[in-house]
């Protein structure tokens, strides 16, 4: 088992990371007019391997500094991905238990789930997000998340780590 | 199935919701606090995004390649007929343009160039879906400032919102909060332009007669009225369409920005600040 300062200092470094690529090349990558969200997978893949808990200080703190980088409203996105950190611990812990591809799908829903959550949310700010482009973002997230949240799941396991293989990853082998 | 979390994670959750609501607060009040720190935060990113943009750009011109390849064939075609166009133009644009100047002289029209200008490479266009703004790679040091129009050779941009030594943030037109006076060319009927989103006309609630009748195609510029926070004459857009605004006492015009703020590789950030 790491101790808890390697367990922080590399999950800094993997947030770090991602925010960095997220900011760089993935805003250059549209598809449809709408980015991959690498923010979003990093949380998912912390509430599998995770449980809730995990899944929303992920949410909450990998929002917080990916807000720090955006012109959206301050403090939506670590709300947003708190919560969707959060449901996806709890799913992820009752469902994960029948089939190893569920990762996938649970990915792909969060995917559609943040672009709903978002332009609600933001609308509720005030801010005239339109809800005709959540099909359009939702889906290319959705296909981003189910692409990548295999590899995600693995660097969750590098940072915390495991002395025994859990159960996500006998399914998932 | 159960959906239940244990205690403990349930208080945390609460914690993480309290604290977002509460980040959500203090952003709305927009204390320097926020802004200090998404400025350090994007001095931080500056050398990082400089050195990923070389170095991925190979990885993003093949994705544009395969993602754009019917736009930049159509835009190809576009091009090839507009250079035609063009060179049957260019004896009688001329002496058009020779007139353009000596009345720019005279006039001493905003947008004709007496402004203090930078130009700036687009180093990053918006960071998520939900974000419309871009990066640029010139900030305080070349004597930018917030509030400082942004354009490109046809038209307005959007304006700087934030700005480090180095590089600066440029809101988009597109940005459903952003919010410019404009003047109809034609009429100088004044109204307010908004920006709807990405791919979308901006919608520009006038003081304008619904009798009024509005031709299609006539051009927008900013107003530059005394309030207003940009130069006047900045070319915006052309209307597509015209409506009646809500309550039916005035029009609603639906205008097609003059620049395509998908395909910016540079800006000019005019030196221009509200009296």
């Amino acid at each position: 088992m790491r101790t808890g300062r390697a367990v922080g200092l590399r999950a800094v470094l993997v947030v770090a990371v991602v925010l960095v690529v997220q900011a760089t090349l993935m805003a250059d990558l549209r598809v449809a007019g709408a980015l991959g969200d690498l923010v979003l997978v990093l949380v998912v893949a912390a509430g599998l391997t995770g449980g809730p808990d995990r899944g929303a200080t992920y949410g909450f703190a990998a929002g917080l500094a990916y807000d720090l980088l955006l012109d959206t409203p301050f403090g939506l996105s670590p709300l947003v991905y708190a919560l969707i950190g959060f449901v996806v611990g709890l799913v992820g812990m009752a469902l994960l238990r029948t089939s190893g591809w569920w990762p996938v799908a649970i990915a792909a829903a969060a995917g559609l789930a943040q672009a709903v959550l978002y332009t609600a949310l933001g609308n509720l700010l005030g801010v005239a997000y339109r809800f005709a482009d959540v099909p359009a973002i939702g889906l290319v997230q959705a296909a981003w998340a189910a692409l990548l949240i295999l590899p995600a799941l693995k660097v969750m396991w590098w940072v915390h780590g495991h002395n025994e293989p859990d159960r996500l990853e006998v399914l998932l082998r | 199935m159960a959906l239940s979390p244990p205690s403990g994670s349930r208080t945390r959750f609460a914690i993480l919701m309290v604290a977002s609501v509460t980040l959500i607060v203090v952003g709305l009040r927009d204390v320097p606090i926020v802004r200090n720190a998404r400025e350090g935060a994007a001095r931080a990113l500056d050398p990082v995004e400089n050195a990923v943009d070389t170095v991925t750009s190979p990885v993003r011109n093949a994705w544009h390649g395969v993602t754009d390849y019917d736009e930049v064939k159509a835009e190809n075609e576009r091009l090839r007929a507009r250079v035609a166009d063009a060179e049957s133009q260019k004896v009688a644009g001329a002496d058009a343009e020779k007139q353009l100047a000596d009345l720019s002289k005279v006039l001493d029209l905003p947008f004709a160039g007496r402004l203090p200008k930078v130009t700036a490479r687009v180093v990053s266009g918006p960071r998520s879906n939900f974000s419309h703004a871009v990066e640029i790679d010139k900030g305080r040091k070349d004597g930018l400032k917030v509030g400082m129009p942004a354009a490109a050779a046809a038209g307005l941009v959007g304006k700087v919102t934030s700005v480090t030594d180095s590089s600066a943030t440029v809101q988009l037109i597109t940005d459903p909060e952003f919010r410019v006076g404009v003047r109809l060319a034609t009429k100088g009927s004044l109204g307010t332009a908004r920006g709807q989103g990405r791919d979308e006309p901006l919608i520009v609630d006038s003081s304008i007669n619904p009798q009024t009748k509005v031709p299609k195609g006539t051009g927008l510029t900013t107003s530059g009225i005394d309030t207003s926070t940009f130069p006047p004459g900045v070319p915006i857009g052309t209307v597509q369409r015209v409506r009646t605004g809500s309550g039916g006492l005035s029009l609603e015009l639906v205008v097609k920005p003059l620049v395509d703020v998908d395909q910016l590789s540079y800006i000019t950030v005019l030196k221009w600040e509200p009296k």
